[in-house]
């Protein structure tokens, strides 16, 4: 199945190294509304943002800050943020993400009339950054890398229903089905799906997207130059296939800063231009900035609680919805998102509504939003006669946000009765609760920021509710949601495929096997004479500069 | 004589690279943490990928073998390959190098003028040149590095904007700007703490005899204090500076962190994080190089500062 990510992970880790207490001035209660292009952080979805107001000045070159240093360009091995922002800049994928999450054409168009093929056609005149066009044997090589064990790229998952790649024609590339799959449409949108050249490819060998093989793709920024450590520099190309886009700034350079003081005032100073974020904690130092734009947008990410093991006092879903119940949702969104993040219903974002909006929206309304309910919470406990159990939360006290998160659990469960134990681990150590049961075996939960690959809920809750989903770790197995999701799964008809899984999203929040926190909201900070940079969370995805340029 | 003292360090060189490359491939090994975890982020990968990655990297063979490898692979000149860059060790340390070679050059400088500079002025003269002398560098010992770090760019970069907040400069002049922030922020505490050795290294040599007897018998101020303080004066001051700018090559890495530099310490600190066995290694080894050598210059300069003492005698 198809795996999320935990985006904890690594800045984190060097954010606990860097023994900086940002400076937080101002209180934490207002709701960060200060800049006029703020999406606001009310609890109502829909108005969430996706695109600034496009750039109208040509710029020079800017400098882009990411937490940490690019590791690879090498779309198979992309998992976190820093390579996904700039791979997106980069590369481009068969089908391309809307900043709004919807799913269209991208370097091919899909025909998927038939429903176990996916047919592609690529658009006329698409070529690499060298000029040589793009085939369908490019497309296949690119396609097959994904899979080919050799290699161990991260992807291979998601090609599970598939049966045979060919290419049927000079500009056609065929993807026959075991059965139908519209998840490896969403995945064929993302790092899965981006097209590399063959021949550059098997030239570079295994030093393909190292800072010596650099990369060969497609889009409308090409590799200038790329310094471990110091800068990953882009510059335009000039000879982008798609002539109606014009990206005003020619040079971009990213810079890993792992140190949030540090990129907080590199902003202020002018000498970074612009970041995606989210839960940063200087926030509202950023926002009183004058020459800093912070925007705020749809995010496609779900910050939750994992109950990794039924086993102890949480296997009674009684339990799990008073912990839900008990928890105080809006103090973690205060105090780690700044009020830059959602009060949830259900367990993923409303930013990931990539198709049958309507049908998601409705259901979602419908599921009351998670306030907190000590009363109620404690007549659950008390039905489940858990009165004076303990439950166990595995956390990092290095890891500032889930300390806070820990801590709001633990005030939680002590306010209806129950104990509760913290396992603190260091921060590098905090990833082996995900991947090793060994680390997992004396905790009941964890805490995540999960998200999918592409706008669509289903992309991040598979993981966690099909019984060989790579986030199921307790054993979840409700077969009514079960068959729901593999129903959505092989549906075409989007409204329908959006019903399945919110039904499925409906049952899941009777059972809570993860009890959601916050939606945090995808966080754009620029300078204030930059506009022009994708919202939402699809610039991890699909390039994220085309209208960004300067102001006035 | 001398041959057999720089020859008897080389010896010992060797040996200090050889324990500390295996004591830290050991607790490396030891610590916890899974290096293939930090390649997949967290996801679960099919376990065919994760065989092949690990023998890519040679993680499944045990440690001795590991550690052999390493060691065959080093002694021919390969340090082996990032795993998490999937590059030469040894480019990813050039190209760093540079960097964290003129911060702690650059910090040195200041430590050594201003620092002595002012324990110099602070030991000779009494008065309010003394006193402030001594509250400024009671003041500045206990500023840690990390601190300074975002006092000085708060106030230098972001306020008054006289210089970047991060990154590398290029040409001298670009490299000495983008540098002098962090080289002040490396050297304030330890360029107090020199400053405060120097002074009472200073008063001491006053308070000896000879010299004592010298100021008796009417010898010029100056001869004296440049004849009898100062030479004498020299051998502490030099220990404590010796330790100082070898330890700076550590606490650098704080300092580059902040400051967004690509030096060796904030990537040695990275690559531990990250269990990237190579890099480790390979940036140790450079760090304990830079360190052995500091300390054999400041035996060599004992050796010319004092005549009693003589390259390569052993220790009484």
């Amino acid at each position: 199945m198809n795996q999320r990510r935990a985006a904890w992970s690594v800045a984190v880790v060097a954010f606990s190294i860097a023994m900086v207490a940002s400076a937080c001035g101002r209180s934490v209660d207002n709701n960060g509304n200060g800049t006029p292009s703020a999406g606001g952080s009310g609890t109502e979805a829909t108005s969430l943002t996706t695109t600034t107001p496009a750039g109208t000045k040509p710029v020079d070159k800017i400098t882009w800050a990411v937490y940490r240093e690019t590791n690879s360009l090498d779309p198979i091995y992309a998992f976190d943020y820093p390579e996904n922002t700039v791979i997106s800049l980069l590369c481009e994928s068969l089908l391309r993400q809307a900043p709004d999450g919807s799913i269209g054409d991208g370097l091919a168009s899909l025909d998927d009339s038939d429903p176990t093929k996916l047919v592609f056609t690529l658009k006329p005149g698409v070529t690499f950054w060298d000029g040589s066009p793009v085939t369908a044997d490019d497309v296949v090589y690119s396609l097959e890398r994904n899979t080919d064990a050799k290699l161990g790229g991260f992807y291979g998952a998601v090609f599970s229903r598939v049966a045979s790649i060919q290419a049927t024609g000079n500009d056609e590339v065929t993807v026959n089905l075991k059965e139908p799959d519209e998840w490896l449409v969403g995945e064929l949108s993302s790092m899965p799906g981006i097209v590399l050249e063959k021949a550059y490819v098997e030239k570079q060998g295994s030093d393909y997207g190292t800072p010596s093989g650099g990369a060969m793709c497609t889009g409308p920024y090409k590799l200038q130059s790329w310094k471990p450590g110091d800068v990953l520099a882009t510059v335009r190309n000039d000879s982008y296939w798609d002539s109606s886009v014009h990206p005003l700034v020619g040079e971009i350079d990213f810079k890993g800063t792992p140190d949030e003081a540090t990129f907080t005032s590199g902003m202020q100073a002018g000498d970074i231009d612009g970041s995606y974020t989210f839960a940063l904690s200087t926030l509202d130092q950023l926002q009183s900035s004058s020459n800093v734009t912070v925007t705020l947008g749809a995010g496609w990410n779900t910050d939750a609680f994992i109950v990794s093991s039924f086993k102890g006092p949480l296997g009674d879903v009684r339990v799990r919805q008073a912990l839900s119940m008990a928890l105080d949702r809006q103090g973690i969104i205060d105090t780690v998102y700044k009020g830059a993040a959602l009060l949830p219903h259900s367990l993923s974002s409303p930013g990931t509504w990539g198709y049958g909006k309507d049908v998601f929206a409705k259901a979602y309304d419908e599921l009351p939003p998670l306030t907190q309910n000590l009363d109620e919470a404690k007549k659950l406990i008390q039905q489940a006669g858990a009165e004076g159990q303990t439950i166990t939360l595995g956390m990092s006290s290095e890891l500032n946000n889930i300390a806070v998160e820990a801590g709001a659990y633990r005030s939680a469960a002590e306010a209806i009765g129950l104990k509760a134990n913290l396992k603190s681990v260091s921060a590098a150590n905090y990833i082996n609760f995900f991947i090793d049961a060994k680390a997992r075996a004396g905790v009941d939960g964890f805490f995540t920021t999960n998200y999918g690959d592409y706008a669509d809920p289903a992309a991040l809750i598979a993981t966690l509710v099909l019984p060989d989903g790579s986030q199921n770790y307790s054993g979840y197995n409700n077969p009514q949601v079960v068959s729901l999701m593999n129903a959505a799964r092989g549906e075409a008809d989007p409204d329908k495929r959006a019903q399945d899984v919110a039904d499925a999203q409906k049952l899941m929040m009777q059972d809570m096997p993860w009890i959601p926190n916050a939606f945090p909201e995808n966080e754009l900070v620029t300078s204030s004479d930059l506009s022009g940079a994708v919202g939402s969370f699809a610039y991890m995805f699909a390039p994220w500069a085309d209208d960004l340029g300067g102001t006035g | 004589m001398r041959l057999r003292f720089f020859l008897r360090r080389l010896v010992m060189l060797i040996a200090t690279l050889l324990v500390s490359s295996l004591v830290i491939f050991s607790a490396l090994y030891i610590a916890p943490g899974n290096p293939i975890a930090t390649l997949s982020g967290g996801r679960s990968l099919p376990p065919e990928s994760v065989k092949i990655l690990e023998a890519r990297y040679h993680l499944n063979e045990p440690f001795l073998a590991q550690y052999g490898l390493w060691l065959r692979n080093a002694l021919h000149g390969d340090f082996g390959i990032s795993i998490t860059l999937r590059e030469n060790v040894s480019t990813l340390i050039v190209s760093r190098v540079g960097t964290t070679a003129a911060l702690v050059l650059y910090a040195s400088v200041l430590i050594l003028v201003i620092g002595i500079g002012l324990g110099l002025l602070s030991g000779l003269k009494h008065g309010p040149a003394d006193t402030s002398v001594l509250v400024l560098t009671a003041v500045s010992a206990a500023i840690p590095a990390f601190v300074a770090a975002i006092v000085l760019m708060l106030l230098f970069a972001v306020k008054l904007g006289w210089f970047p907040t991060l990154g590398n400069g290029q040409g001298v002049l670009g490299t000495i700007r983008y540098l002098t922030l962090p080289a002040f922020a490396l050297a304030i505490s330890s360029l107090a703490i020199v400053a405060r050795v120097t002074r009472a290294a200073v008063r001491e040599e006053f308070r000896r005899e000879h010299v004592q007897t010298a100021i008796s018998r009417g010898i010029p101020y100056r001869q004296m204090v440049f004849r009898h303080v100062l030479r004498n004066a020299a051998i502490p001051i030099t220990t404590i500076s010796g330790i100082t700018v070898a330890s700076l090559i550590a606490v650098a890495a704080v300092v580059e962190r902040a400051f967004g530099l690509n030096g060796l310490g904030a990537y040695l600190v990275a690559a531990a994080a990250s269990k990237d066995f190579a890099v480790v290694q390979g940036i140790s080894l450079v760090l304990v190089t830079a360190f052995v050598f500091v300390n054999v210059l400041v035996d060599v300069l004992y050796a010319a500062l004092d005549p009693r003492v003589s390259l390569g005698a052993r220790a009484q």
